[in-house]
């Protein structure tokens, strides 16, 4: 796989599950349908005759233009999903992901104070899940998603058997 | 629960002082304290009451109306009862409210309908606080706040014990979480019996802040430039539009503006900081005091900053993460709380830092702290790829052709690190030095956006718990970035291995007292 340039050289990335792109696309649809079908929502009482306001051309543009930009994130989505890795290293875990605003981000063992793993409706039947580490910082916000149910639980039991031997107070 | 009559108090070392009965030193918090703490809604009530009838002997009428003579009993058995069933819930909720201090735990249980038994571990101390409100303190009575990492609300807040009960309670608190106790405490201490207890450590004031400069800082602030423009935006405003009605909108902005010029002079008045084995001691206030202590090795990270303005008169603000505290933002005497120096001089400022770094771990510090607050890097910058390096600090700062993406900071934004601590300084105007400790860092990231990508920059973000600082490394050139990146985890691994016990004043490995004096003399490590 492609490091980039904020990486550390010499990781071995291991990437997530190919099927979250699904995953991703549910996402995308859901929440654009909800935006497209709100912003088309004057131009339909304008065409009814009900508001008088939002001439015709700009209740179009609108959701075109949201539309244009929405179909442009979709095209990014599997780019994205592949942008995502992690690696197990000796004393801490790296995560990094991201391709326009890339992060890479290291959480020592030692530091973790737990782990959480989280299935979402979409995510079930695909068999993934989304792995979240917690450490006393809030802002770490250290998410893997897209694991296969069996990785997930093996990353686990890993991290936490690390973090044990490894563990430091605050 | 944990407590049960036959000795069930962890056994170990720090059992030691309770002499095998949990039971014993069961106590509660004074019996005036409800009164105290919910005086508003007596008060409200009398006044609720009482008005009508007080208006009316004044007015030299009957003291009811006659229309209401008939029901007056009444109301007066309603008023009655409601006053009794308050008085009533106050004194049960101070009758089940009971706290101990024994085997190395704090426990406070609480309630009557439902109970709640809760315990903290006396080791987990991050900070103390003793608080005295204006009405608690007339009375003479304090409240003890023992903070945990948690970030959220206190883990135990007794409310209100006796002021010298409370002072009492918190050495002996800090003597036990300290691992001090073994021989200095004579068995079974219990709080409010001085001859038993625990001697607070003795303590050494390091400086105070003049009330002149507490109100040339307000006056200087950030906030008292925002009013100054907004006053003249809308005198301009309405001299334009020829619309007096702006003047209405300004009586409640001035009405608000002197509330909260008031709320930090009233917070920042007296500040004084003492340095004792214990950790840092922070005393301040007017009217409400406050008086915190932060054991050695709770700060997370701390901020040096200044406003464009306290340039004139040299001035700098330290505000700290400590675990307990969290965000300041979350209430109002939260920014208090995690200040550490409301206005100082620079001298004032390596008081601190000698104070919350004793070991600087560098042959210079003074040197290098100064660089951090002040310094500034070659406007030559270095060629090639490499980040500028500034003279007299060691900071690596923004490579020169980040001068585009900040014209101003570029030569501001660096890092160095001595051998205890990470430093990130940044602001060419709004100057900032944070200092993280290493083994304080919890996780960090390297980012990057598609501009910064383009000139071949990185941010770096350290993360450490809530609270006001948040260190961040602004446009490092990516390789010195993508080094840091490595030689952080190193050093905050390194250092976590090193870590010393939580109990700061065993034996074992006892740090030694940090001196009060300046950082010039402090140890030279290198």
């Amino acid at each position: 796989m492609r490091t980039e340039a904020i990486d550390p050289p010499g990781i071995d990335w291991l990437r997530v599950s190919p099927k979250y792109v699904k995953v991703r696309l549910a996402g995308w649809a859901l929440g654009n349908l909800i935006a497209v079908s709100l912003l088309l929502l004057p131009l339909v009482l304008v065409l009814t005759g009900v508001w008088t306001w939002p001439p015709v051309w700009l209740g179009v543009a609108i959701p075109a233009v949201w539309l244009l930009l929405a179909l442009w994130r979709l095209l990014l989505i599997p780019r994205q999903v592949r942008s995502i890795g992690y690696a197990e290293r000796e004393d801490d875990l790296l995560i990094r992901r991201g391709i326009f605003f890339q992060r890479t981000l290291v959480v020592p063992y030692g530091r973790m104070q737990y782990v959480d793993i989280g299935v979402g409706p979409v995510e079930r039947p695909l068999g993934l899940c989304t792995l979240k580490l917690h450490t006393a910082a809030a802002a770490t916000s250290a998410e893997i998603p897209g694991l296969p149910a069996s990785e997930g639980a093996r990353l686990r039991e890993q991290l936490s058997a690390r973090g044990e031997a490894r563990l430091a107070g605050l | 629960m944990a407590l049960t009559p036959e000795g069930a108090g962890p056994s170990g070392a720090d059992a030691a002082g309770n002499a095998g009965n949990v039971d014993a030193g069961w106590l509660r918090v004074h019996p005036a304290s409800p009164f105290v703490r919910g005086w508003v809604a007596l008060a409200a009530l009398l006044f609720f009451f009482g008005r009508d009838s007080f208006e009316r002997l004044l007015q030299g009428g009957p003291l009811f109306d006659e229309r209401l003579a008939g029901r007056a009993p009444w109301l007066l058995l309603g008023g009655g009862t409601l006053l009794l069933l308050t008085v009533l819930g106050y004194v049960l909720s101070w009758y089940f409210t009971r706290y101990q201090v024994a085997g190395g735990y704090v426990r406070v249980n609480t309630g009557f309908l439902f109970k709640q038994q809760r315990q903290a571990r006396l080791d987990r101390v991050q900070a103390i606080d003793v608080v005295q409100p204006l009405l608690a303190r007339i009375f003479g009575l304090a409240e003890l706040r023992f903070e945990v990492a948690d970030a959220g609300e206190s883990a135990v807040r007794l409310a209100y014990l006796r002021a010298d009960e409370a002072q009492q309670l918190r050495a002996t608190i800090l003597a036990r979480a300290s691992g001090a106790s073994g021989g200095t405490l004579s068995p079974s201490p219990e709080p409010g019996q001085p001859e038993t207890a625990a001697v607070e450590a003795p303590e050494q004031v390091v400086l105070t802040v003049p009330p002149p400069r507490l109100v040339g800082s307000l006056l200087l602030s950030e906030q008292s430039v925002v009013i100054l423009a907004g006053g003249i935006a809308s005198v301009l405003l309405s001299a334009v539009t020829e619309n007096r009605s702006f003047a209405v909108f300004l009586i409640p902005a001035a009405i608000g503006l002197v509330a909260s010029y008031w709320s930090s002079f009233n917070k920042g008045y007296n500040f004084t900081a003492a340095i004792s084995p214990d950790g840092i001691r922070l005393r301040y206030g007017l009217l409400d005091t406050q008086a915190q202590t932060v054991p050695p090795g709770r700060i997370q990270a701390l901020k040096i900053s200044q406003p464009p303005l306290w340039r004139i008169f040299g001035w700098y603000r330290i505000q700290v993460n400590v675990a307990g505290y969290g965000l300041a933002a979350s209430a109002g005497e939260g920014t208090a709380r995690t200040t550490l120096l409301p206005v100082g001089s620079i001298a004032d400022v390596l008081e601190i830092l000698s104070l919350v770094l004793p070991d600087p771990g560098t042959p210079d510090p003074l040197g290098v702290f100064t660089a951090g607050i002040t310094g500034l890097a070659d406007a030559a910058g270095t060629p090639g790829s490499g980040g500028g390096q500034d003279t007299d600090g060691g900071f690596v700062t923004s490579p020169r052709r980040a001068r585009f993406l900040a014209p101003l900071g570029w030569r501001r934004n660096g890092f160095t690190a001595t051998e205890t601590a990470l430093l990130l300084r940044s602001g060419r105007w709004w100057r900032s030095l944070v200092v993280v400790p290493h083994q304080r860092t919890q996780s960090m990231a390297l980012q990057q956006g598609p501009l910064a990508r383009r000139f071949r920059v990185a941010d770096l973000v350290l993360h450490t718990t809530a609270g006001p600082v948040a260190p961040r490394l602004i446009q490092a050139g990516l390789d010195e970035a993508r080094a840091l990146f490595d030689a952080q985890s190193a050093r905050a691994r390194a250092a976590r291995k090193r870590q010393k016990s939580e109990h700061w004043m065993e034996p074992v490995a006892q740090p030694a007292a940090p001196p009060a004096d300046h950082p010039q003399e402090g140890p030279h490590h290198g």
